[in-house]
């Protein structure tokens, strides 16, 4: 595992430096005009400016207010919805047909609607955001009681546990890998939430921030905002995948990895 | 005597159909209950006990629609007018063309990826980032290179459905049991009868799994791409609805969309199917 893993940070490093290098180069000599692939140098420049504006930082504060509140209500109502529908047969043959339908839809179609409902301000994007990231934690957390290993849940029965203990000894931490798998899927969902929601009509945000400088050739600016969206999107899932472990510490290590 | 009393029949009915008894109820009391706000049947019933404030459970067609006038809606674009085919049709196109560039794309990187350790390292930081990303933060820089036209939608479905299949086809390749590789190679076959005969099929179930959620993101990619200003298609029929506030025709496009989406996945899972049938149920 040593070995390779020097060979394999010396060759993806390489090769990013020299893509940076090359990308640099190209706006620099002219061969392409930098109004529309800035540089790197560009968009270093560009950040480093945007990073002592205050508005940038407004831009910053709408944009993860929106994510977070969507993404927090998604997580609230999602898992117990989707432990509920695992947990009652009935439950999930009622809420079975919504469950599938709206998974079925792209979210993000659903903006016209949002919009004429709650607005162009932040409330629409947090209501697109909970619908991207809702379904696939409902769907996860469901999958996840449904795959409960029948031997614990006879043995547990046989020594006559509770509905409760069964609940909270079996059933949920046999669901912990699948909900957090679910909440992975869902904040790349709920980012793209935020992003389409603010391209479509806002009225700031870092989307609106990119769109803005897509109508006005500001390239620099508009790499930097998709560089803050990837930053986002490394930091959750990297921040998940710790959760998860902590998690999943007393979890002995038999099994697939995932 | 009998041991247990027979089972009513009605009951037994029930016990076996339960699930889409359930089923039917839920929706048919929501659709219900959703006429009922844009037809006001709600703020008629209330009115002896809450009097004026009873108005508000008639809500305006504009916020929710209802059943009815969306079916209405659909009856209309599909059958009288048509204009519907247009959109479907524009859209289509998109799709067809953004998927295919990205299946050509994706699948060749996916698999040397996969089989070459090193371009595997090369490319990885690349595939890392464009995943964290929405990928569709860069359409106002799509808009910027090749402006608003064809080429713009084409190419944001092409950018939103080719990690998927990029990834699932790296997947595949590093999944392949290594003893098949290793008998071919010692009966000293070429690289290419390695790729076709061990390669390609056991990578089959992977690629499908990546087409299923290729489509997927390719019709977040329509809706999308046309939001900025386009001719003709349902993204932009949505929009445009929205903004005149015919909210009907909104939820006809957007149930339309789903249906194309379904019916694409259904597809996908058949092909699945009947790709799985010649495979031994044990190698996994």
């Amino acid at each position: 595992m040593k070995k390779p893993g020097r060979e394999r940070i010396l060759i993806g490093g390489g090769t990013l430096a020299v893509f940076l290098l090359a990308w640099e180069l190209c706006a620099d000599s002219g061969a392409v005009n930098p109004l529309f692939i800035s540089s790197p140098s560009r968009v270093l420049h560009a950040g480093v400016t945007l990073i002592a504006d205050p508005d940038f930082w407004n831009d910053v504060r709408v944009s993860a207010s929106e994510f977070m509140f969507g993404y927090a209500a998604a997580i609230v109502i999602g898992v117990p919805l989707g432990l509920a529908m695992g947990s009652s047969r009935r439950l999930s043959y009622i809420l079975g047909p919504f469950v599938d339908t709206l998974n079925a839809v792209p979210r993000v179609t659903l903006l016209p609607l949002l919009i004429i409902w709650f607005g162009i301000g932040i409330w629409s994007k947090v209501a697109v955001v909970f619908l991207s990231a809702v379904i696939p934690i409902v769907i996860s957390a469901f999958a996840g009681v449904k795959t409960n290993e029948a031997r614990f849940l006879t043995m547990a029965r046989s020594f006559s546990a509770s509905r409760g203990k069964i609940f909270s000894s079996i059933v949920l931490p046999g669901t912990v890998p699948y909900i957090f798998t679910g909440l992975k899927y869902a904040a790349g969902r709920a980012l793209l939430g935020v992003v389409v929601g603010e391209l479509y009509a806002a009225t700031a945000g870092v989307g609106h921030m990119i769109a803005d400088a897509g109508n006005m050739f500001q390239t620099d600016i508009l790499f930097f905002g998709v560089f803050v969206f990837t930053a986002t999107g490394l930091v959750v899932v990297a921040l998940l995948d710790r959760i998860e472990r902590r998690f999943e510490r007393w979890r002995p290590n038999v099994g697939a990895s995932t | 005597m009998k041991a247990t009393a027979p089972i009513p029949a009605p009951v037994r009915f029930y016990s076996v159909h339960e699930r889409a008894i359930l089923g039917t109820v839920g929706v048919v009391l929501f659709l219900v209950l959703w006429e009922g706000f844009g037809r006001g049947w709600w703020a008629e019933l209330l009115r002896p006990l809450l009097g004026p404030q009873a108005m508000r459970f008639e809500v305006m067609p504009i916020f929710f629609s209802s059943p009815t006038r969306i079916a209405r809606a659909a009856f209309r674009m599909f059958l009288v007018t048509g204009e519907i085919w247009k959109d479907l049709g524009w859209s289509s196109l998109e799709f067809v063309l953004g998927v295919s560039l990205a299946v050509v794309i994706g699948l060749p990187l996916g698999l040397a990826a996969g089989w070459y350790r090193r371009f595997s390292y090369a490319v990885a930081p690349f595939l890392a980032a464009m995943n964290a990303t929405p990928q569709v933060a860069f359409l106002p820089l799509l808009v910027l290179w090749v402006g608003t036209g064809l080429a713009m939608r084409v190419l944001i479905i092409v950018l939103l459905a080719v990690l998927p299949i990029a990834i699932n086809a790296l997947a595949a390749v590093r999944t392949i049991d290594v003893r098949l590789v290793r008998v071919a190679r010692s009966f000293s076959a070429g690289e290419w009868l390695l790729f076709r005969s061990i390669i390609l099929p056991s990578a089959v179930p992977f690629l499908l799994a990546g087409m299923r959620l290729a489509v997927g993101r390719g019709m977040i990619g329509i809706v999308v791409g046309e939001i900025y200003g386009s001719a003709a298609g349902i993204g932009m029929m949505i929009n445009q609805a929205g903004s005149r506030f015919e909210t009907d025709s909104v939820f006809v496009g957007v149930l339309t969309i789903a249906a194309a989406g379904v019916a694409l996945v259904e597809l996908i899972r058949a092909v699945e199917r009947r790709v799985e049938v010649w495979r031994p149920p044990v190698a996994t």
